[in-house]
């Protein structure tokens, strides 16, 4: 059995342990959290925030610097809400979308990046936020009540009308659609976060050295990807909500 | 090494059947209202003042390329008015030299006709003179021949007489 000690031997190099649904429980009263989601999403949303009052502290017309950066991120961020609300809806869904795709951006991006696990916590190690269920499962439900919300403020109860349009016999599926919605969007984002770590994880685990590297830079890509199919669904979704029939440009 | 490969398999499986990867709890929720107080948080510091920091700019260009077009127009214009202008100018040039030039062969041609017609009028009149002269000269001539003449009569007949 001296594969079995050889696994054991790899087994005990730090960088190559695998974590996989232990987790690092706070208890607050009666609820029961995820520590380490909320660890590492308080330093996604400190970097946004920090990064986003370093750029606006002192604007000027010829921007610099980080004003640069966040001017050009803002401008990605424009163009992809506009291209799936329009022209006209698309300002005031830009803050949730683009907080969308920045918020899983820099999650998936902290995870792929940063060596989380030097850190030490108990029971489980850190790593992207978006590696969690809960936190894609709370992203994808507020996307569902954003469209929600959208269609019902736009058109009130003739939001309904959306089920039955252009033909009642898809009301089934229409009703469907608000449940594989979310879904689809959180078991996605969980699935495709999960996987690239695992898929590195264990390579890293065969492999310690450069064997790795390739499939680490594959993972940014689809982090990077993962965060905008994500926004741009949202987008797409809450366009749906909020678009008239009968004048469809599409 | 299959051997190794179905022993992560299963590894990863006991990990994954310990029940923690679809674990849901009050995760959830407070994940969903710490990304909502982020939104407003992003909205606040981000969205806001940067968004108004590019429709300013592109306010600014806007006004400022319309200025450009407005200037650009009346220099344009300016250019071709000036461009008018010089036409204008050296086509009336043109006319005062061709003016100036007609009256001065004018001047020319009747200066040269009078000197020519006075001169037409000496030569008349010296010519008058000259018959005049060789009229005169005649008269004499004849005189003299007469008195001549009268001589020899007398001469003539004082022989006879």
């Amino acid at each position: 059995m001296t594969v079995i000690n050889a696994l054991n031997l790899t087994n005990s190099i730090p960088l190559a342990s695998l974590e996989v649904g232990k987790h690092f429980y706070w208890y607050l009263g009666p609820l029961r959290v995820h520590g380490q989601v909320f660890l590492t999403s308080w330093f996604v949303i400190a970097i946004l925030v920090t990064a986003s009052i370093l750029a606006s502290r002192n604007v000027q017309r010829i921007p610099s610097g980080l004003q640069n950066l966040m001017e050009y991120v803002l401008e990605f961020l424009r163009d992809l809400a506009r291209n799936q609300l329009g022209e006209k809806e698309y300002r005031p869904w830009l803050p949730f979308i683009g907080t969308l795709f920045l918020f899983i951006f820099v999650s998936n991006w902290s995870g792929a990046l940063l060596p989380w696990k030097i850190i030490e916590i108990p029971n489980t190690e850190l790593a992207a936020p978006t590696n969690d269920i809960n936190t894609t499962v709370a992203l994808a439900l507020l996307t569902s009540l954003a469209y929600f919300y959208a269609g019902f403020k736009k058109k009130g109860l003739g939001y309904f009308a959306n089920y039955v349009e252009p033909i009642p016999i898809l009301l089934p599926i229409k009703i469907l659609e608000d449940f594989t919605k979310p879904l689809s969007l959180s078991f996605r984002l969980f699935g495709n976060i999960l996987a690239d770590e695992l898929v590195v994880a264990v390579l890293v685990f065969l492999v310690p050295l450069f064997i790795p590297l390739p499939l680490m830079a594959l993972g940014l890509f689809t982090s990077a990807i993962q965060a905008l199919v994500f926004a741009t669904l949202a987008g797409a979704y809450i366009h749906e909500a909020i678009e008239s029939h009968g004048e469809e440009e599409h | 090494m299959t051997y190794w490969t179905i022993l992560l398999a299963t590894k990863a499986v006991e990990k994954t059947a310990e029940g923690g990867l679809f674990d849901f709890d009050a995760t959830l929720p407070l994940m969903a209202l710490q990304f909502l107080v982020l939104v407003a948080l992003l909205n606040a510091v981000f969205y806001k003042p940067l968004n108004k920091s590019l429709d300013d700019r592109a306010e600014y260009i806007r006004q400022n390329l319309a200025q450009a077009k407005e200037r650009k127009q009346k220099s344009e214009n300016l250019a071709k008015q000036y461009e008018q202008e010089l036409r204008e100018v050296r086509r009336q040039a043109q006319e005062i030299i061709a003016s100036a030039q007609t009256e001065a062969q004018g001047i020319v041609a009747g200066q040269i006709k009078e000197a020519q017609q006075g001169l037409l009028a000496e030569r008349q009149k010296a010519a008058a003179e000259i018959e005049a002269q060789k009229a005169q000269a005649i008269l004499a001539l004849e005189a003299q021949a007469e008195s001549l003449s009268g001589q020899i009569v007398q001469k003539l007949l004082a022989n006879v007489a």
